[in-house]
């Protein structure tokens, strides 16, 4: 192989060649940049495979001397794959700025070769002083390049920039020199033998040395000129700043943290994680798109700081981890900042323009998601081992500011998406496509998917995920411009198929959840052959979604669990945007979930600690602080019901969402977190399990989350938030159901559990429906439809009389269970706010009929049709599953009771044909079924033939439907119908808990404010932080 | 105020750096790397009088090659951004003992110059120094005679050949197998005497011109954007 | 000696650093920087410094034998040089950036450059 040292001959012998190009001849120049690039990377590529092929590190000598006589560079793995990464990144960025290169002239084109020249020397010396010189070619290039698309703010930019870099680089040279007087030699081998820190000078020349890296590395908060760079600068500059020179730099740090030996690393990490915390705090005041990556940089890095101090504590694991974290960064930032360049939109609210162009949002999407630690991207399974070793090794508190730096990461980065999803875009103008741009973005883009992949394959755990879901979303994906009709049936097959092949497989437990994802899905998608057109991005999504709903049910690890998880969120958070007004109730959406999968990958760590395995069995036996662990458990899992405090986003989620996606969200997705909260539970330990306040606080949460979800459904004048509202209602339910842990409050749970599948499905479908002809979600613009939609009014009473519990329907399987388990449980108190919820059930539920299908048909309306045939059938399909188990309960009961005696064997259900017996009575649900709807078929046809005669109230009849069509909310009877009651109640209804996390927002939100101001943006002052820094990591590390 | 603040910020950066001055005792010895250096057979090894040029061309050579690199940055760097010529100016003329001293003086620095580098293996001095005083007849060059036509072609020429030439010997070095940047691939020579130190004098020379060249043309890029106010 | 010089080295980076904290002017901070730089230099030549010894040149004949307990360090020397033209390079930037910051705004403030902040 080629000595690595020929990099410095083909980059310097390139850029001084470049002298011999001609001034007109520019693509010349630039082709010849790109050519020694391409020659280095193939240099360094061929030493990164020779590597992993089993060759041997090499040493580089110089001079013909050995080291420490002479400077001596090394070709590791390490180094290898950092220089290929260099070299790679800087091919692309050459391609990037080929314009912009050429239009600056030959001396330009120098500079980017010397630049990319500079880092791999960077990353291979070995010589400390060597170092520095080459960190001063880096920074000098930069500042060079930082004014290649030249404007006033990139020369203030670069002016500042080398100021700071002046400073930090004399304290560089001072710690260095101070370092050669104590220990004789320059060689970084050499003086990390020499063991400096332990003299009293010689630490404090460490000091220098390292906090001159460390600032090199725009650590928190002497970063301003740094912030200022990425926002000055051109995007593709910024791309080569965020992802070669960070990686470089980090890579410095590495080197010389272990020269400055292992009492450095507690420092390390703790400037990292300030760095990770504040720069993301601070970032979430910023709109300026090319600033705000700059900030998330930054706070990148410092993540990166941290893995590098626990390096000790993550042993052999540390380059997966960092190398995880890193190349997401790497790959997603250069591809942010390149499509920033692509955009040209300084303001983040203007990034709307970018869904003129659809693969450009996917772009972003994958950058985004890669950020924040999503599946499949490597950054999921670099966190995911970082917070299992964390834990497991008690380092609680590092994992929480993690967690919440990369939380606070997560609401910008949302926000910013959410406006690139949803804003305005009309007035701006679109961008232009230059195909040597795009290149790029693609590349990296697609390394993303693919390191990810192989990055899973990494670890056992990793390479048992099951991956022909998301390979079905890719194929989904692909075929997106293929009409509804094909899309929707290839993903029926697909889903039938997939269930079909794997259902023999699981338990009776899980085989509940899977069928309601599975068939639940089956049946909303065919809902969708409504929709005409293509319907773009509708179909990857949604099956992104139940890809994540089925791997959560198949996990057998916890790693699998977790990555199920993410894309489920992931998937529902796409299709929940996709809805019209949807915008800031999907960024809630998404921000509750990353919060409660951030408890969930906290608590599945207390659960690996000391157990040392991820096995899914790990959760029935957690022995660290167990408490703790099943509570964050619990509280991830209630994120996705929606239980009262996490439920903010709930009923904006789904009342806005399209017609066939809210029952997907709503009767589907919602169990996702009941089958980790049934998971939890069972891993407690069933009955007399040790921890009997988290079940009892549970119940106390449900049954306060049933009542006043129920109650803020009375209030609501839009139908399909009144039936969100109800849904954290019975998810209430739910929840007191599976908290009490008996064999009657859980089979009540699991009754629950399908039920509101059923109903809600029913409900939403049929809403839903209407909505799409009527075209509003208001209940008072609607009315006498029965008149027009008589298949759809019958779906909604049905569903209504099942969701209220009262029999002859299955919802009373339900209720009767629950009265018997609280009454054998003894929890009066909360049965009585269910008892009284239920009655509020009534208040709201009577509403969708009388409002939406009883009363006058409005003029609008006066000739719409019965809602789509596909959407009937799903809803008839549905309503037959309800009138089944509604006269045969036994046989969905039976089944249900044997799963839940696997837990709780006391206390069973007696069946004696249909009649079921408890303690307290019994229930004969087929004679009660029957009977109930015979008499109601009998009362209905009397009625129906003695109303023959009576008077039929038109529209002009004032004496009896005084209402003005026009303004119905002025006369409807409906509008408004619970003012009294409201009066009574309102106290219960102010949203204190949307006023508690306001408040905790604009909190963060001032503090950003108020901190960022020390960014001045004076050059001077800049200098002030970043002697302040040394002056007090000198008195923090080292002491007065 | 801030004044106040800054002197209080000195006084607490004096504390930092108070442990390394309190340290410092002083050397009664050379660092076992320049014994080393210093030793018989590494002397003779290396062949050079100037056991710093020595040190700066040879054993640490890669520092002067990054070194030359950032002269070479900077002046590409200054190239591509002072690129606007601005108007022609108007100046005072030169009086004329100055303008003959002048055009007396630069042959005569020019020399020192080159005599500088080429002896830099021998006497104090070397390409950097050499360079520099190159520059400085130039300087001198610019004061005298201001409306000259100055060929940046021939200096930027100058400066890709010496740059090129220099990485070349260094690469030379490593594919005959002694390392990169080694001085051995030119005879040793005589110990003392101009032609010894195998490659040193001439990557040093290059090194002045180089050096020479590219602050020759960072200081013609300053004065070509200069503007009257 | 080498007491003398460290110590006007140190008190020399004390100086610039004054300098850049305190001028608004853009030629005084980069004064400054240059004043700060060159403090760091002499200090770097003061660790050269051994008592008793000459220049590392090796034109005397009595030199060659037991050279090493005759001359001072030669390694500072060349890093001091090394320095010096990067602080030269650095510095020359810094007028550069300074001569267009005037262009720009007709300021050398650096109150005046604050486009950029928060």
């Amino acid at each position: 192989m080629i000595s690595p040292i020929h990099i410095l001959t083909i980059g310097l012998g390139g850029a001084f060649a470049l002298g011999f190009v001609p001034k007109k001849a520019k693509d010349a120049a630039a082709v010849l940049m790109l050519a020694a690039i391409a020659l280095m990377g193939v240099l360094t590529g061929s030493w990164l495979i020779g590597l992993i092929n089993g060759e041997s590190a090499q040493q580089i000598f110089t001079a013909g001397f050995k080291p420490p006589f002479s400077i001596n560079l090394l070709m590791g793995l390490n180094e290898s794959v950092l220089t290929t990464a260099v070299n790679f990144i800087g091919l692309l960025g050459g391609i990037y700025l080929y314009r912009n290169l050429k239009e600056a002239g030959n001396h330009a084109v120098m500079v980017f070769l010397i630049f990319i020249m500079g880092l791999n020397v960077v990353i291979m010396t070995r010589d400390i002083f060597n170092l520095f010189v080459f960190l001063e070619i880096v920074s000098i290039a930069t500042a060079g390049l930082v004014i290649l698309t030249e404007s006033g703010k990139s020369i203030q930019a670069g002016f500042k920039y080398m100021l700071a870099t002046g400073i930090i680089s004399g304290v560089l040279l001072l710690g260095i020199i101070f370092a050669y007087y104590y220990s004789g030699t320059l060689n970084i081998d050499g003086l990390t033998a020499a063991n400096i820190g332990a003299l009293k000078g010689g630490s404090v020349a460490l000091l220098l040395i390292m906090v001159s890296i460390i600032l090199e590395l725009k650590s928190f908060p002497a970063n301003g000129w740094g912030l200022d760079i990425y926002e000055g600068s051109n995007a593709g500059i910024g791309a080569m700043l965020s992802a070669a020179t960070a990686t470089a730099m980090y890579f410095v740090l590495s080197k010389l943290l272990e020269m400055a030996g292992s009492e450095w690393n507690y420092w390390v990490a703790l400037i990292g994680a300030v760095s990770f915390v504040g720069s993301n705090v601070l970032a979430l005041k910023q709109r300026i798109a090319k600033r705000l990556l700059g900030y998330s940089s930054i706070g990148q890095i410092g993540l990166l700081m941290i893995i590098l101090g626990f390096k000790d504590v993550l042993g052999d694991n540390t380059p997966y981890v960092a190398f995880g974290i890193l190349f997401s960064h790497y790959f997603a930032k250069a591809g942010l900042f390149w499509l920033a360049g692509i955009v040209k939109q300084n303001d983040i609210a203007n990034w709307a323009v970018i869904r003129k162009k659809p693969y450009f949002l996917f772009l972003m999407g994958t950058f985004i998601f890669a950020l924040i630690g999503f599946p499949p991207f490597p950054s999921f399974f670099a966190k995911w081992e970082l917070v299992m070793e964390l834990v497991n090794t008690g380092n609680l508190p590092w994992v929480v500011a993690i967690l919440f730096g990369s939380m606070m990461e997560a609401v910008y980065l949302f926000r910013w998406f959410g406006y690139a999803i949803k804003g305005e875009n009309e007035n701006i103008e679109d961008f232009k496509i230059e195909w040597n741009k795009i290149l790029p973005v693609g590349i990296v883009a697609i390394a993303l998917y693919v390191t990810g992949y192989f990055t899973s394959q990494h670890t056992d755990a990793g390479a048992a995920i099951n991956w022909i879901p998301l390979f079905f979303v890719a194929a989904i994906f692909i075929l997106d411009f293929l009409p509804v009709f094909i899309k929707n049936t290839i993903a029926i097959i697909g889903m039938a198929f997939y269930f079909y092949t794997i259902y023999p497989d699981l338990d009776n437990l899980r085989l509940v959840f899977e069928a309601i994802f599975m068939i639940g899905g089956i049946l909303t998608l065919i809902a969708g052959y409504a929709y005409k057109g293509t319907r773009p991005g509708f179909y990857p999504v949604a099956l992104l979604m139940y890809a994540g709903l089925t791997t959560i049910i198949e996990a057998q690890n916890t790693l699998q669990f977790f990555f199920g998880w993410e894309l489920m969120t992931a998937g529902s958070y796409f299709l929940i945007i996709r809805g019209k007004r949807s915008m800031p109730h999907g960024l809630s959406y998404m921000l509750f979930s990353v919060g409660g999968a951030y408890a969930l990958l906290m608590g599945l760590g207390m659960a690996f600690a000391g157990q040392g395995s991820y096995d899914m069995s790990i959760i029935n036996s957690i022995s660290y602080i167990p408490y703790w662990a099943y509570g964050l458990l619990i509280v991830g899992f209630l994120t996705k019901t929606a239980a009262l405090g996490l439920h903010i986003w709930l009923p904006g989620a789904h009342g806005e969402a399209e017609s066939d996606v809210s029952p997907m969200v709503s009767a589907i997705l919602l169990k996702a977190g009941v089958f980790g909260i049934v998971l939890t539970l069972i891993g407690m330990g069933g009955e007399n399990n040790a921890y009997p306040w988290l079940p009892y606080a549970l119940g106390w949460l449900g049954a306060i989350t049933a009542f006043s979800g129920n109650l803020m459904a009375v209030f609501q004048e839009d139908a399909k938030r009144l039936l969100a509202y109800s849904s954290i209602g019975q998810l209430g339910y739910i929840v007191l159901g599976f908290a009490m842990m008996s064999h009657l409050g859980w089979l009540g749970g699991f009754s629950y559990v399908v039920n509101h599948f059923l109903y809600k499905a029913v409900l939403f479908l049929t809403i839903g429906a209407v909505v799409l002809r009527v075209k509003t979600h208001n209940m008072y613009e609607m009315g006498g439809l029965i008149k027009r939609m008589p298949l759809a009014f019958t779906a909604v009473m049905i569903g209504i009389i099942a969701l209220s519990g009262v029999p002859p329907l299955s919802g009373f399987a339900g209720k009767w269970l629950f009265y018997n388990a609280i009454l054998e449980k003894g929890w009066y108190l909360q049965g009585a706010i269910m008892f009284f919820s239920g009655g509020i059930a009534f208040m709201y539920l009577w509403r969708l009929i009388h409002t939406i299908f009883l009363g006058q048909l409005k003029d609008n309306h006066r000739n719409v049709k019965e809602i789509s045939i596909w959407f009937l059938i799903p809803i008839y399909t549905l309503l037959a599953g309800i009138m089944v188990y509604s006269v045969k309960p036994q046989w969905v009961l039976q089944p249900l009771g044997d799963i839940v005696a696997q837990w709780f064997p006391d206390g069973q259900l007696t069946w004696d044909g249909g009649t079921a017996f408890t303690k307290y009575g019994h229930w004969a649900g087929t004679a009660v079924a029957v009977t109930i709807i015979a008499a109601f078929l009998v009362v209905t046809a009397l009625l129906m033939i003695s109303t023959r005669k009576a008077h039929k109230v038109k529209q002009f009849d004032i004496t009896y439907s005084g209402e003005r069509p026009e303004r119905p909310e002025t006369t409807h009877v409906a509008y408004n119908v619970f003012e009294g009651l409201y009066q009574a109640m309102w106290v219960a209804t102010i949203p204190l808990v949307e006023k508690w996390w306001n408040k905790v927002s604009d909190f963060l939100h001032d503090t950003a404010g108020i901190v960022r101001r020390i960014y001045s943006g004076n050059g001077q002052s800049y200098v002030i932080h970043i002697v302040l820094f040394i002056i007090v990591t000198y008195f923090v590390i080292i002491g007065g | 105020m801030k004044k106040l603040l800054v002197l209080f910020i000195l006084a607490a950066f004096v504390s930092v750096l108070y442990p390394l001055y309190s340290s410092f005792h002083g050397s009664t010895g050379l660092t076992e790397v320049s014994q080393f250096y210093a030793s018989k057979e590494n002397i003779e090894k290396v062949n050079s009088q100037n056991l710093v040029t020595a040190v700066v061309v040879t054993y640490r050579g890669l520092d002067t090659l990054g070194e030359v690199t950032i002269l070479f940055l900077t002046a590409a760097i200054i190239a591509f951004f002072l690129k606007k010529e601005s108007d022609k100016r108007t100046l005072r003329k030169n009086s004329e003992i100055f303008k003959t001293a002048a055009k007396l003086l630069i042959p005569i620095i020019t020399m020192l110059g080159i005599y500088i580098f080429i002896n830099g293996h021998l006497t104090p001095g070397g390409g950097f120094q050499g360079g520099a005083v190159i520059a400085s007849a130039v300087i001198l060059m610019f004061l005298a005679f201001p409306n000259m036509e100055f060929s940046h072609k021939f200096f930027e020429s100058l400066e890709s050949v010496s740059g090129l030439v220099y990485v070349g010997l260094a690469a030379f070095g490593a594919i005959l197998g002694l390392g990169f940047l080694d001085n051995a691939i030119l005879p040793l020579g005589k110990f003392g005497e101009l032609f010894s130190a195998g490659a040193i004098p001439v990557i040093y020379s290059f090194v002045g011109l180089k050096v020479g060249a590219e602050l020759s043309n960072i200081l013609h890029k300053f004065k070509s954007v200069q503007a009257d106010n | 000696m080498e007491y003398i010089t460290i110590t006007t080295g140190f008190l020399i980076i004390l100086a610039g650093l004054w300098a850049i904290m305190t001028r608004k002017n853009l030629i005084r901070i980069i004064i400054g920087f240059s004043l700060f730089d060159t403090g760091i230099h002499i200090v770097m030549v003061s660790m050269a410094f051994v008592k008793g010894g000459v220049a590392p040149i090796l034109d005397k004949k009595e030199l060659l034998t037991d050279t090493a307990h005759k001359i001072v360090d030669p390694v500072p020397q060349a890093l001091v040089l090394t320095a010096i033209v990067i602080g030269l390079g650095v510095t020359a930037l810094m007028l550069a950036y300074a001569m267009r910051l005037h262009q720009e705004k007709k300021s050398l403030d650096i109150e005046s450059f604050k486009d950029l902040k928060w």
